[in-house]
């Protein structure tokens, strides 16, 4: 509904108190309701499970949450602020709640399943690949490839960085009749990038499935199917392929755990580019890969990031 | 990939009717997460809950792609459930509005074991029991 108003309704509380919140939201029609939680992203950096963060804590006294909830600006809005603000009332009488001014503001609809896409434009990443997202109209020049994948569920849009380092690497490396190894490979970008480069044959692994089947979407929607094939493992376990290029963009730990086999893999002379290192640990992987078999072709540097092409010697 | 984590978004939201609409539209939209995506995913991953308000943890990276983790009602929405009410007591030492047996307690327990902080069976039973008590929901057996 164009046009259309909601308020919203801000509340901090105790973090024991969230489950009564969302039920009083409920009660009063807001469904659902967004939860700031600074105890929440603590136990995330605690457990060590992110490469790298850059996340806001937010600034809310311990032990307390902040909850978001929407109620349409209709005529019932009086009454149902009227009946939350008693219900409250009631809580801090008797379950001795802290006060709970609730603070309003006005949000205008926005088009919220669309708008998220301004972010994305068509972006030349290499000499030759151009990133389009689907729903744009992109005219290429005549050197362009374009490469059309879609944010999502799995990591890669290939306009980060790391995924840029990698494609101009493939461009460099790629002639014609290769057979790839992507591992790691996400959104499939680069699986997809080899093969529009004019790799013969690419194979992709990743041991995450929503990976999978996110690259088997993108690979179909590329038109690649018949070069790339995906596949569910776990870096190179088990694979018997002698890939003439390995691209791996993961990060630094797994890149020197995979050395070795990726050394195995590759007869000599044959390429391994690795990207997705954190530039302050370039020297840790480039002395892991020298003693892994390989000498060092390139460094590459973008910002905090750096990739690394390497030859089997 | 060497992923950056840029923020993590908490929500709730009802099972299996996920939506542009507020919550997920603007909570998601500011970090440029693929709305549409995530509401398909998570549409089909708790359809079978439907009715149910279900939390979910959104996990957005660097170049706006995400991963997501739902984790169980919470224990007074499946307390309710269990009872057959509506709401809970306003009131809960004074008036008390349903009854819950034992076995349906350890249920609930083992169901939401995995989300609460408890050593044993028995603690999250006991954490389950408070909530009940603490709604006016008398436990039985």
């Amino acid at each position: 509904m164009a046009g259309l108003k909601w308020r919203e309704i801000t509340i901090t509380t105790r973090q024991e108190n969230a489950d009564e919140m969302a039920e009083l939201f409920e009660s009063v029609g807001a469904m659902g309701m967004v939860i700031e939680d600074p105890q929440l992203i603590a136990d995330y950096i605690k457990q060590d499970l992110w490469d790298y963060h850059d996340v806001q804590i937010p600034d809310i006294p311990e032990g307390m949450i902040r909850l978001m909830a929407y109620l349409p600006v209709d005529e019932r809005l009086g009454e149902r602020l009227q009946q939350l603000q008693e219900e409250l009332s009631a809580r801090e009488r008797l379950q001795g709640w802290p006060a709970h001014p609730l603070s309003l503001t006005d949000l205008q609809e926005d088009d919220w399943a669309h708008a998220w896409k301004a972010y994305f434009k068509p972006e030349k990443v290499g000499q030759r690949i151009v990133i389009c997202p689907s729903w744009e109209a992109y005219e290429p020049g005549p050197d362009d490839v374009v490469l059309t994948i879609d944010p999502g569920m799995a990591f890669g849009t290939g306009t980060h960085p790391t995924t840029s380092m990698c494609i101009q690497a493939l461009e460099e490396v790629i002639n014609g009749d290769e057979l790839v190894l992507d591992v790691g490979t996400g959104s499939g970008v680069l699986a997809i990038a080899a093969a529009l480069l004019g790799a013969k044959q690419v194979l992709a692994v990743d041991n995450d499935l929503v990976a999978v089947q996110v690259a088997r979407e993108n690979v179909a929607m590329n038109h690649v199917e018949d070069k790339v094939e995906v596949r569910q493992n776990d870096l190179l376990a088990g694979l018997q392929e002698s890939p003439d290029i390995i691209v791996a963009n993961i990060v630094a730990d797994v890149i020197l755990r995979l050395a070795p086999a990726a050394a195995e893999r590759l007869a000599p002379g044959k390429v391994l580019i690795a990207s997705g290192i954190i530039q302050h640990r370039l020297d840790e992987v480039s002395d892991g890969l020298s003693a892994a078999g390989f000498s060092i072709d390139e460094l590459i540097s973008h910002g905090e990031w750096a990739a690394i092409v390497a030859r089997r010697g | 990939m060497a992923k950056k984590v840029v923020a993590v978004v908490k929500l709730q939201c009802p099972a299996g009717k996920a939506n542009p609409a507020p919550p997920v539209g603007p909570a998601l939209g500011q970090h440029g997460v693929n709305i549409m995506a995530f509401c398909k995913q998570y549409n089909e991953q708790t359809a079978a809950q439907a009715g149910l308000i279900i939390p979910v943890e959104i996990t957005v990276y660097e170049d706006r792609s995400f991963t997501f983790i739902t984790k169980t009602p919470p224990a007074a929405v499946l307390l309710k459930k269990a009872a057959g009410i509506e709401t809970a007591s306003g009131t809960p030492n004074k008036k008390k509005v349903g009854k819950v047996g034992r076995a349906k307690v350890k249920e609930i327990a083992e169901l939401k074991m995995k989300d609460l902080n408890a050593a044993s069976i028995e603690a999250a039973m006991s954490m389950i029991e408070g909530t009940a008590r603490s709604m006016g929901i008398e436990i039985e057996g």
